[in-house]
């Protein structure tokens, strides 16, 4: 049986191990460790492997959830994890600093995964910092020359989490019928 | 050594700074400034404003100012000299005592503002020869009030309004909800483009015109304002692009249905808020600015499509709107996927996603209402489109994740009542 799986990725604290548990059929198996660099200033446990959650599909199948590490010292694993992907979430922290310039390191980082594939943004954090809003995300696609979903997002609520990945996927193929 | 300052401490905007140098200056107001002025954040609330001109954002900012009437007394920081009337220059590095002097002036000329307001309510026909002069350039809609409230109490500290309804997650309507929106309308026929060609609405004739007009002033202005329509009240706030409304869902999606006649519509109105107006503890009544205009587009549309749209040209997105934060209406995720992905005509969108051309209608309301949606020049767009969509090698998985996803949707998020 085919193996099919989504990604999640972003900068450390954006929310991806707590979307992949929002969606996720099993409790989500996490490789959280107390961070002890600079990750320390913005969450007490940063993951350090990966994420891994299960969506349970009609016909048995499985949809495999993936979060990657955010720490950029762990790069090496996100060309593994992509392997095979169907798509890419790409989470960002609107608290941070400069989420653009988080936006364009993970685009390019994944650029060849997204060419073959699709990505959706889903920006967190926006209640507690409402600037940038999600034009000026668009404005820095566009400036990239993208035209991708960029949603205001919740990682705790499933709802935010599942029209994000359904955005991704019907930007796959809008002639998707549920 | 300075004395502490004992007069009033002015209400003061930082306008066009990044993060720090605000920091910066709010600390230099509040220690060697003596709290001659404290910084708060809306800029309504403000008793004047200081701009940073040397900054890109404060240029832009001051340049606008400039281009229109200074409603509050204005600091502009800069190593230039800039000099104009109305304006207080102070030149960098900033010096204590030229901050405090200025902020004098502005406590004195505040003062005397507020004493010739006060002549100014004993005698109404001030007004009314303010009022004439003043009248909107950009709306059909009148102003009747200019004058600013001298004591504004619509202040909402900025965490509580954080818990407020606008940061909720987007309401789903689904077929069935959608069926109850569009009732009273005759179902729409796929095939009979000429019952498709007349099913428009004219946003204007409805309550969705007037509010977006009063939008378009209160942003060209960049004034909060009352939009008085003998409803419920409506207050416009651009800079934090949100609007104040008195009402629930409920009672503004059957407002919104009804078209608005002659007689009514010269009553509606805006103003600058009424001064007495204390909208404290009413968080809930906060609501994106962008998503109350999707709402009433959706709501007024009913599954019709407006009128300045030709629905045999083609029609693209601009950009995805944010749906977590919107009504999501019936396949609006598809529709958006295929409209940033080509220009399509409306007429043949519901037949290139086998969906009821209403479900179409409804979400290019809503687009355009958002300005998201444009028409395409380009005719030959239209015809070079296939009459199916390619699918994805993938879409028995991709749509049985779908699936599980729709299955997976909260309780309550999926009404079945148009909210």
């Amino acid at each position: 049986m085919s193996q099919y799986k989504i990604i999640f990725t972003g900068p450390v604290g954006a929310g991806k191990t707590t979307a992949i548990q929002s969606i996720s059929d099993i409790a989500p198996i996490k490789t959280d460790a107390a961070a002890s660099d600079m990750t320390k200033s913005r969450k007490a446990g940063t993951t350090v492997a990966m994420d891994y959650g299960v969506m349970n599909l009609a016909g048995g199948e499985k949809l495999h959830l993936y979060g990657t590490p955010g720490q950029e010292r762990f790069d090496f694993m996100w060309d593994i994890l992509t392997s095979g992907g169907i798509g890419l979430i790409l989470l960002l922290d609107n608290t941070r600093t400069d989420p653009f310039q988080d936006m364009k390191f993970f685009l390019e980082a994944f650029s060849d995964f997204i060419e073959k594939t699709q990505v959706a943004i889903g920006v967190t954090q926006m209640d507690l910092s409402s600037r940038p809003v999600i034009n000026d995300y668009h404005k820095k696609l566009k400036e990239m020359d993208m035209n991708i979903p960029v949603f205001t997002v919740d990682a705790r609520v499933k709802n935010d989490v599942s029209l994000l990945i359904q955005a991704l996927l019907y930007s796959l193929d809008p002639g998707l019928e549920a | 050594m300075l004395k502490k300052s004992t007069k009033e401490t002015l209400k003061v905007v930082l306008s066009g700074m990044d993060e720090r140098t605000r920091k910066t200056l709010t600390l230099y107001l509040h220690g060697p400034c003596k709290a001659a002025g404290v910084t708060i954040v809306d800029f309504l609330e403000a008793d004047l404003e200081i701009i940073d001109a040397d900054l890109r954002e404060g240029r832009l900012l001051l340049s606008k100012r400039f281009s229109e009437t200074l409603h509050r007394p204005l600091i502009v920081l800069s190593l230039q000299e800039i000099s104009r009337e109305g304006v207080f220059y102070i030149k960098k590095p900033v010096q204590v005592e030229s901050m405090l002097a200025a902020l004098d002036k502005i406590r004195t000329q505040l003062r005397q503002l507020q004493q010739n307001r006060s002549i100014a309510s004993a005698k109404p026909g001030l007004l009314k020869e303010k009022e004439s002069s003043t009248n909107s350039r950009t709306s059909p809609i009148t102003n009747h009030q200019v004058s600013e409230p001298t004591k504004k109490q619509l202040e909402v500290d900025a965490s509580e309004r954080n818990k407020s309804a606008k940061h909720q997650t987007a309401m789903q309507l689904s077929d069935k909800g959608f069926s109850v929106l569009s009732a009273g309308l005759e179902p729409l026929d796929i095939n009979n483009i000429e019952q498709l060609k007349r099913a428009a609405y004219n946003p204007k004739e409805y309550f969705q015109g007037f509010v977006q007009s009063a939008i378009k002033v209160a942003k060209d202005r960049d004034q909060v304002l009352q939009l008085h329509t003998g409803w419920k009240l409506m207050l416009i706030l651009p800079r934090s692009n949100e609007i104040w409304l008195d009402a629930d869902d409920k009672q503004l999606r059957a407002f919104s249905g009804l078209a608005i006649n002659k007689n009514s519509s010269k009553k509606m109105s805006i103003s600058w808020p009424d001064p007495k107006l204390i909208l404290n503890g009413a968080l809930d009544k906060f609501q994106n600015m962008e998503a109350i205009v999707w709402k009433l587009a959706c709501w007024t549309s009913k599954g019709r499509y407006p009128r300045h749209i030709d629905i045999e040209r083609p029609v693209y997105l601009k950009q995805w709107p944010n749906l977590t934060r919107l009504v999501v209406t019936p396949h609006a995720l598809r529709i958006a996927a295929l409209l940033i992905d080509k220009p399509v005509a409306p007429i043949k969108i519901a037949g290139l996603l086998h969906i009821k051309p209403e479900y179409v209608f409804v979400f290019i309301s809503a687009a355009s209402a958002l300005g998201l949606l444009k028409q395409s020049d380009r005719n030959a767009d239209c015809d070079i489109l296939p009459p199916e969509l390619k699918p994805n090698r993938n879409k028995s998985l991709l749509s049985r994740i779908i699936d599980k996803l729709r299955v997976n949707k909260l309780n309550g998020l999926d009404s079945n009542e148009p909210i």
